[in-house]
């Protein structure tokens, strides 16, 4: 096991490596620089060369590419990840203050899709066939198939203007104090985060538990004696169980990049929408931070995903 | 054998004739360099249907840069929707059909695809082809880089046409740019008329300069140097509980006395009279040497030496309790108001007002009318260029700070409207050249009626009166502002679950979606905002 792991370590070295240089590529070969964001065309009209050289030096844009892409390597293996060209702010001190967003508009979305998704895909498949199976397989389907932005749209337009229960965007409001004052905020877009990932967690379920329901350790526990519910929630859910841990494993890094989608349209401050504008402006010192921890995640989750799969399939051995 | 000779020669001197406009668009001489081509394209396009249904008349037919209003002259052709006339004026300038005009763009929204979508028909209908393209990347050098000999060319851009707005502070923002040589003219040769009567728009004398714009209009209208199109309103949205107290409407994108202070609401369930708008900070507040008055932050955020009124015409002092303007206009002198402070308590001294101006001549992403003016004071060659130490032609005695001019700039006073002085002892080792990223900008201190009392980066900020201001506490107790701009749908989203009770747009998708909401009164606004084809009439390289 500890060998497995060094080695799963050892091997995310030369992974984040490139996927960060591959990150900075695509960004060098984007038409345009920060520069060009931060003036706009009108400004940029009335500077002369040595004004936008001279912008550019300051920014530190005027290098080659390698030297940009060393630089901001060396400056993350010391701790320093820089600064935002647009802000100045210092980077660390962005993610620190949009991560919490992100993790918590996820985490709960995570919450919702994991156990509505399972629960429904339990029910599912043992009511294969029957009205309620079909029912949820059409309402997966349609889960599936509705874009998560519409279903935001629509959620704002019913829950936040017309019925007024909830509000209409963002994480707080300037009077709230604590947790409990926000959580209105978080309810809408958690729960159409949460219900556009239930969908696939639902057919998984089913699938996964149709399989094991088929399995002959089922048939084995029945001949105990044991009740038909035990049977079905702790032999066969237990065993359908993996593969679903699977899937949600390979969600977990959405926690950090978080959902751009939502948050953009339920103005919510996190990772995502940051993300999202650092592209725009060419703000490579946020897009290469955010990116890194993305790699760093889905390089984690898929390394959890297999330590789960080993917890919870004891045919599979880390090796 | 004569008559067939005759005929040879007649045919050779046809094609001849036929011939040389073909050869000059080849390279010798743009197409577009034939005025006449220019009215065909003016002609061709029906600006009126264009208005009536792609902005369902959210906006005005433009007959030249200058908006309507007092600083128009009267009779200008209109160029109205005429594809017979177009197909004339190409006849006789000879265009080529086979020419393939290549019309660029850098706006995002749906509306510019359609509208150039439009425009392709149109001129499809008189016999021009046309194809259009989004610009990306680095605009400046694809739009505004002049050519290296400013009368023959070649042209150092691409582009035939450049469809894009011009959001004048001063009238002559809208016709400066056709300058030879000017530092965004890559699109018009030197023409002596056309540069001698705009010089002339830059007469002291406000009789003179309102005369030299209605000739330079005229002359604009005849030979069409740029295609204008259209001219965007601003519109004013307002929450029905706002009482604004009869302050006018005015261009909202700068400033003008809109008499905040005065403003009233009703009280909230918790006793406060909140007063909800847009435009809250994302990540940083704007500085506001570029758009001095676009966002709401520095409207409230920040006092000027001088107000202007709703028509951008200073009018009045405000941290100056005086101002004289010499009578060459070389010379303008304000004495600071006494007791006035910054947010923060400590006072506004002349060295804040000398400094500012001075560390802005240093930032390179400044607004043009205001690096103007700058560049026209006294001795500030020698300070841009490290000789000085400060600009000679600002001087301070006792509370009086005195600005000197090489050469008068008629846009001085308007500037002393727009650009305010900042807290020197705030901006301590920055850079001009990161003058945004300065950490300031993150909380800034100003001089204004409200101050700012709390700011969550992308949630919100909100605002307080300054109760030190010299024109009085404020009625409203507090302003909260959220982050969501003109033409995002958050806006609208916003407004109508009554997070809005001030704000102001252009974009028609948002006007159509406020004005069906109940609580919100809608008010157009005339402004300065000209969208336009510019005309690239330099020959291709």
């Amino acid at each position: 096991m500890i060998a497995y792991t060094l080695r799963r370590f050892l091997a995310l070295a030369p992974m984040m490596l490139l996927m960060t240089f591959l990150v900075f590529l695509g960004l060098e070969l984007t038409p345009g620089d920060a520069v060009s964001f931060i003036a706009g065309p009108e400004a940029m009209a009335n500077m002369d060369g040595s004004q936008l050289a001279a912008l550019r030096e300051s920014l530190g844009l005027d290098d080659p590419f390698l030297a940009r892409y060393f630089r901001w390597l060396g400056g993350v293996l010391r701790g320093d990840f820089g600064y935002s060209l647009t802000s100045g702010v210092p980077i660390a001190r962005i993610v620190a203050e949009r991560l919490p967003a992100t993790l918590e508009l996820s985490a709960a979305a995570l919450l919702v899709s994991t156990l509505l998704g399972s629960a429904l895909g339990l029910a599912s498949a043992l009511n294969r066939g029957k009205a309620l199976d079909q029912a949820l397989t059409v309402a997966g389907m349609i889960g599936v198939s509705v874009p998560e932005f519409f279903f935001g749209l629509v959620s704002i337009l019913v829950f936040s203007i017309e019925l007024k229960w909830l509000p209409v965007g963002g994480r707080t409001r300037p009077e709230y104090l604590g947790l409990w004052d926000r959580l209105p905020h978080l309810v809408l877009p958690a729960l159409v985060l949460g219900v556009s990932m239930t969908a696939g967690v639902m057919r998984y379920a089913r699938a996964s538990m149709l399989d094991a329901l088929g399995k002959d350790f089922m048939r084995t526990a029945r001949s105990k004696g044991l009740p038909e519910a035990r049977v079905d929630l702790v032999h066969g859910f237990r065993a359908a169980l993996a593969p679903i841990a699977v899937l949600i494993g390979f969600r977990l890094p959405m926690l950090i990049g978080g959902s751009v989608v939502i948050e953009q349209i339920f103005q919510w401050p996190g990772v995502g929408s940051e993300f999202l504008a650092a592209v725009r402006g060419q703000n490579y010192p946020l897009v290469m931070t955010i990116a890194l921890l993305s790699v760093l995640a889905v390089l984690a989750a898929s390394f959890l995903v297999d330590l789960a799969t080993a917890a919870l399939d004891p045919r599979v051995k880390l090796s | 054998m004569k008559k067939i000779a005759s005929a040879a020669l007649l045919a050779v001197f046809c094609l001849v004739l036929g011939a040389a406009p073909l050869a000059a668009q080849a390279g010798k001489t743009s197409p577009m360099a034939d005025p006449r081509v220019r009215q065909a394209i003016a002609y061709a396009i029906d600006m009126k249907a264009i208005v009536d249904n792609l902005m369902s008349g959210k906006a005005i037919v433009a007959n030249s840069m200058t908006p309507n209003g007092a600083w128009k002259v009267a009779g200008l052709n209109g160029y109205g929707y005429d594809p017979a006339k177009a197909k004339q004026l190409l006849k006789d300038a000879r265009w080529d059909p086979n020419y393939v005009l290549d019309v660029v763009y850098y706006y995002g929204d749906q509306m510019t695809v359609d509208l150039m979508t439009a425009v392709q028909a149109y001129l499809a209908d008189v016999g021009v082809k046309m194809t259009f393209r989004k610009l990306e990347g680095d605009l400046g050098s694809q739009l505004w880089v002049p050519p290296a000999d400013p009368v023959n060319g070649p042209s150092a851009v691409k582009w035939d046409m450049a469809y894009a707005a011009v959001a004048a502070l001063s009238m002559n923002e809208y016709y400066d740019r056709f300058i030879p040589g000017g530092a965004s003219n890559s699109h018009t040769p030197a023409d002596a008329k056309l540069t001698e009567l705009i010089k002339a728009t830059h007469a002291i004398d406000l009789g003179a300069q309102k005369k030299a714009f209605f000739e330079l209009q005229k002359y604009e209208n005849a030979v069409l140097p740029e295609i204008p199109l259209y001219y965007q309103q601003v519109f004013v949205v307002q929450s029905k509980r706002l009482d604004r107290a009869g302050a006018p409407y005015g261009n909202e994108q700068f400033n003008y006395d809109w008499n905040i202070v005065k403003w009233d609401l009703p009280k909230d369930a918790s006793g406060k009279k909140v007063l909800k708008t847009n435009g809250g900070p994302v990540s940083f507040f704007e500085a506001p040497f570029l758009n001095p008055g676009l966002f709401m932050s520095t409207k409230v955020l920040f006092d000027h030496l001088v107000v202007a009124d709703a028509s951008l015409t200073p009018y009045k002092g405000q941290l100056a309790s005086s101002y004289k303007v010499s009578p060459d206009g070389k010379t303008i002198s304000f004495t600071l108001r006494d007791g006035i402070a910054w947010h923060d308590g400590s006072p506004i001294t002349p060295e804040d007002v000398k400094w500012t101006y001075e560390f802005s001549a240093k930032v390179p992403t400044l607004n043009a009318v205001f690096g103007s003016m700058l560049k026209a004071l006294e001795g500030y060659q020698d300070y841009k260029e490290g000789r000085a130490s400060e600009i000679r032609g600002i001087a301070i005695k006792g509370r009086t700070v005195t600005f000197t001019y090489a050469t008068p700039d008629s846009n001085a006073l308007l500037c002393f409207s727009q650009f305010p002085p900042l807290p020197k002892k705030h901006f301590a080792g920055v850079d001009p050249l990161q003058f945004q990223q300065a950490a300031f900008w993150q909380k800034p201190v100003g001089s204004g009626p409200f101050m700012l009392k709390e700011v969550s980066m992308g949630n919100y900020a909100t605002f307080v009166p300054f109760k030190q201001y010299f024109g009085g506490t404020a009625k409203i107790d507090e302003i909260q502002m959220y982050p969501s701009g003109e033409s995002d749908p958050n806006f609208s989203k916003n407004a109508a679950a009554g997070q809005l009770d001030y704000g102001y747009t252009k974009s028609v998708e948002d006007v159509l979606a406020l004005e069906k909401l109940a609580n919100l009164k809608v008010t157009p606004v005339d402004i300065r905002y000209t969208r336009l084809f510019f005309v690239n009439k330099f020959p291709k390289p």
